[in-house]
């Protein structure tokens, strides 16, 4: 009873993180999907169109927003998932370790790939 | 404040409860025998971010390609227009849909607001994914 009690206030805090997270996934998703799909004639931007589209500061600020948050949600509801399954203390610490460090490579990746292809765009 | 758990279920399966085994938990989890719709909607929700999960990576692997050129992502384009890609776009979607509006129910009916009525959220949720599927579905095949 004493782990669960210590470990409750993160955990709230996770909660209202994922909460407010998903909040704001539904919002960027649906400027995301709007934009990039259903504005767009075949579904699809071409080439030329995603670079002209990426050249924007702002859509290049919501680019990297929405990769925080989208790494965020997912990697605490995996975490929330492996939880579910009553995993001994010992185990969940590496899970948090584990998915801490996805966390930071996908954020990374995810960021490198961005800015590569903003300065594409802005080379275009 | 409420876990990430649905209301719904006994304090046995609080998530992380540590007096159970992975595998008992694993399998009270995956069972749908004797459970409500609001936990079904859980559940559902669990299975839904799993598959978006593996969608964000398979989506960053995609977008890589833009790194490589026109020619590149232009192929990937008219690649993505094949009728069995635009049906797994539609899946997609209703994923999208699924998990995040049912998330927003989740999410009203663990911090209290609305637990009376979480019955009638769900069928809103239910409501509100259908017609925004059949909209986002047709849209796809228009397009």
């Amino acid at each position: 009873m004493q782990q669960q009690r210590e470990r409750y206030p993160d955990d709230s805090m996770r909660w209202i993180g994922q909460s407010i997270s998903g909040v704001l996934l539904i919002v960027l998703l649906a400027i995301h999907m709007i934009a990039q799909h259903y504005m767009v004639e075949g579904g699809l931007r071409d080439y030329e169109q995603v670079m002209v589209w990426l050249r924007s500061p702002w859509v290049l600020a919501m680019e990297i927003i929405f990769l925080g948050v989208v790494t965020y949600h997912a990697l605490l509801g995996a975490r929330s998932i492996a939880y579910d399954f009553g995993l001994p203390l010992a185990v969940q610490k590496n899970v948090n370790r584990i998915l801490l460090a996805i966390g930071v490579v996908t954020f990374g990746y995810g960021l490198w790939l961005i800015l590569t292809i903003y300065q594409q765009a802005l080379q275009f | 404040m409420a876990s990430t758990q649905h209301p719904s279920n006994s304090s046995k399966a609080y998530p992380g409860h540590v007096g159970s085994r992975p595998r008992q938990q694993m399998l009270r989890w995956v069972d749908p025998r004797h459970k409500s719709a609001g936990y079904l909607g859980f559940i559902f929700n669990r299975v839904a971010g799993i598959g978006l999960v593996l969608y964000l990576y398979m989506h960053l692997i995609v977008l890589s390609t833009l790194t490589r050129g026109p020619e590149a992502w232009d192929g990937f384009v008219a690649f993505a227009k094949s009728p069995l890609i635009l049906a797994m776009d539609i899946v997609l979607l209703a994923g999208l849909l699924g998990h995040g509006l049912n998330g927003l129910r989740v999410a009203l009916v663990g911090s209290g607001i609305a637990v009376k009525q979480q019955r009638t959220l769900l069928n809103g949720v239910l409501v509100l994914a259908g017609v925004l599927l059949l909209i986002g579905g047709a849209l796809i095949l228009v397009l």
